[in-house]
């Protein structure tokens, strides 16, 4: 036999060679399966443990983690120390599955108090969603942004302006967020997007509109969304919301919203230009006696053009009505420049003149940079 | 014309009843999909071919295609990041999320390139286990069919068998097809071209090419004038012919460069589908390595 008078080394190589050549394409899993088995049988054939230290993972469990600067400057022709600059908030974002069944995402906020210029943690989200319940149903338990409407459940930062609307601020002051459970339901149509989504929460996050007193009056939400897709380059959205929860009359504010959103970006040049237009209208009913109710309304309407792949126009106009006095009429028309560096940072300059039924017209001014390190973010749509 | 319609639709939907539902992130993976999976399968793709991979914005009629499906394939290594997360996890669909059967990345096996030993996003819009667009190198087809067809087995066992044969088939033809192309290429290898962003790393190494630099100064900044400059006093250093650049980028500075130097700016395909003629994953490499070979003649 010839192969008697190969050397073992040259033997080894071969070997070594014939696997390095076999890592190229990932085997068939059954293949895989099987040859483990052997290995194992192998080994417990010889009830000897492995003699070479196995290569260690650099990998670990440690969730997505990244932290969001928001730095701010703010003028305001009202007032005698009518300009600050100041770090607005700094979020800290902690994403991951927990297994399985369900992912967990946590967005803690250190937060400057307008009023005292300190700076506080709270959790400004942290909840659970599953991943596996049947029936196309999706549960989500713990402290998140309501379905309320479009605007509600994006963090501010991802927003194009930097204030939020007159009739946002009104109804739910830095947003309707708050303890509790979700059940959403996609709707088994093919034709276009639809979901359902109930909420229950606790109250115990007051918001100008609901306040939880000394009982067990929860705020029920809910939500139907719909999107349609116009062309592969355009979607339209219409969403209506219904939120029901007792007031600091104790008593029950009833809210009723439509949002309508219609998206426009070319697919082959998605990075290059984009206009959203988005509106909401907010019907509010705040029950403050047996006998007594005060009905408002208002609105926003958002035009938001992106000039070049870096450069993004947005004009908005507000109207509201002061939910605990009608005859109290605000409007304000803004517009807003962003630059966006990158996916990880932007600058936003906002300009906004506002009136009102009682005092005279007002202008305030905002420079807003926004920068990100860590973990990428998903997009939202 | 509505009794004519509805007969087409009932048949096309006794076609694909008892398909296994594919859905994957973008074309190229939809093509292998099809091609291993044969008649098996039904494969619906959420990017198209002449989109940005990087940035697909996640439409919630994505989440409907993904809610039903049996297989998803991604390209992985954090390429859609920032979209198929979120509409994975939308998408209610258990059978399909990371580490179930239904899920398959695509990027298992393959050799990376471009591993960067730090992660500083100052270097730009860098990726952290590599460079992401493998599947530019016709020789990582066979891998990324490989995973597919493992994929299709976890979840479809009965028909082991058929996408076994399909996957021989589809090896066999990437072995002849390399033939062609290496022998087509060969006569380019060593010449210097520039590329617009940096996606062409394994096409650049598969056929020998070489790439002195980008316009983006680094990867997903725009060009910058200095950048510009740098390029054009390359271009003339190395008598450089072309630039390559992909369907979703504005050529509008490459054009300034062009104008300046006489270099040709040819807008290659990066993905099945981007021109009309690119219907598989054989057809991307018969037009760029078409398009390129006339270039730099």
């Amino acid at each position: 036999m010839k192969f008697r008078h190969i050397h073992p080394f040259f033997i080894l190589v071969a070997i070594t060679l014939s696997k390095v050549a076999g890592a190229q394409v990932p085997t068939d899993s059954t293949a895989t399966d099987s040859l483990l088995l052997k290995q194992v049988e192998q080994q417990m054939a010889n009830n000897q443990p492995p003699t070479q230290q196995q290569p260690r993972s650099t990998l670990s469990f440690n969730p997505d983690i990244g932290v969001i600067g928001d730095f701010q400057a703010a003028y305001t022709s009202r007032g005698k120390r009518n300009f600050d600059a100041y770090l607005n908030e700094t979020e800290l974002s902690l994403q991951a599955t927990v297994d399985p069944y369900a992912r967990a995402d946590f967005f803690l906020s250190f937060a400057r108090d307008p009023e005292t210029g300190k700076y506080g943690v709270e959790v400004e989200e942290g909840y659970l969603t599953t991943l596996s319940l049947p029936a196309k149903l999706q549960l989500k338990v713990g402290k998140f942004r309501e379905a309320m409407g479009r605007l509600n459940t994006v963090h501010p930062h991802a927003l194009p302006f930097i204030d939020m609307p007159n009739a946002y601020t009104n109804y739910f002051g830095e947003g309707l967020n708050d303890e509790g459970a979700s059940l959403s339901w996609l709707v088994p149509t093919k034709k276009f997007y639809q979901e359902i989504v109930f909420q229950v929460t606790s109250g115990m996050e007051q918001s100008p509109s609901f306040y939880r007193g000394d009982n067990n009056k929860l705020i029920y939400l809910g939500h139907l969304r719909n999107v349609f897709t116009l062309t592969d380059n355009a979607t339209l959205e219409l969403g209506l919301t219904g939120v029901t929860g007792p007031n600091d009359s104790l008593r029950v504010t009833n809210i009723g919203a439509v949002d309508l959103t219609y998206k426009w970006k070319p697919v082959q040049m998605n990075t290059y230009r984009s206009l959203t237009w988005q509106s909401e209208i907010y019907f509010g009913n705040r029950n403050i006696a047996a006998d007594d109710a005060i009905s408002s309304l208002g609105l926003y309407s958002f035009l938001q053009y992106q000039l070049a792949k870096r450069w993004f126009l947005t004009g908005r106009y507000d109207y509201a009505q002061k939910p605990y006095d009608n005859k109290i009429v605000e409007q304000a028309y803004s517009i807003t420049t962003g630059w966006y560096a990158t996916e990880f940072s932007k600058i936003e300059l906002e300009g906004k003149t506002s009136d009102d039924t009682l005092t005279k017209r007002y202008y305030q001014a905002w420079l807003r940079w926004i920068f990100v390190i860590g973990a990428h973010g998903a997009h939202q749509y | 014309m509505a009794f004519l319609l509805a007969p087409l639709i009932g048949l096309c939907f006794i076609a694909n009843a008892g398909k296994i539902k594919v859905v994957t992130t973008t074309t190229d993976m939809k093509s292998i999909a099809e091609i291993i999976g044969g008649d098996r399968v039904s494969v619906t793709s959420i990017a198209t071919g002449y989109q940005n991979p990087h940035f697909v914005d996640p439409k919630p009629s994505y989440i409907i295609s993904l809610s039903n499906a049996d297989l998803f394939v991604t390209v992985g290594l954090d390429l859609e990041i920032g979209w198929s997360p979120q509409l994975l996890s939308s998408s209610r669909n258990v059978k399909i999320q990371k580490g179930a059967e239904g899920y398959v990345d695509a990027s298992t096996g393959i050799a990376l390139l471009q591993v960067p030993s730090a992660a500083n996003r100052a270097e730009g819009d860098i990726h952290i286990y590599g460079n992401p667009h493998y599947w530019l190198d016709p020789m990582n087809g066979k891998v990324i069919a490989r995973n597919i067809a493992n994929g299709l087995e976890r979840v479809d066992p009965s028909n082991k068998s058929t996408y076994e044969s399909n996957l021989q088939t589809f090896f066999k033809r990437i072995d002849e097809k390399m033939k062609d192309w290496s022998a087509k290429m060969s006569v380019f290898k060593g010449s210097k071209i520039i590329a617009y962003h940096n996606e062409w790393v394994y096409f650049e190494l598969r056929f020998g090419l070489n790439i002195v630099d980008f316009m983006e100064p680094k990867p997903g900044i725009p060009p910058s004038p200095s950048q510009l400059v740098k390029v054009i006093k390359e271009i003339q250093a190395n008598s450089i012919k072309v630039i390559i650049s992909s369907p979703y980028f504005t050529t509008s500075s490459s054009e300034v460069v062009a104008k300046q130097t006489g270099v040709k700016v040819l807008t290659l395909a990066t993905s099945v589908k981007a021109f009309d003629p690119i219907n598989n994953y054989f057809d991307l490499f018969d037009f760029n390595i078409k398009q390129l070979t006339a270039a730099l003649q």
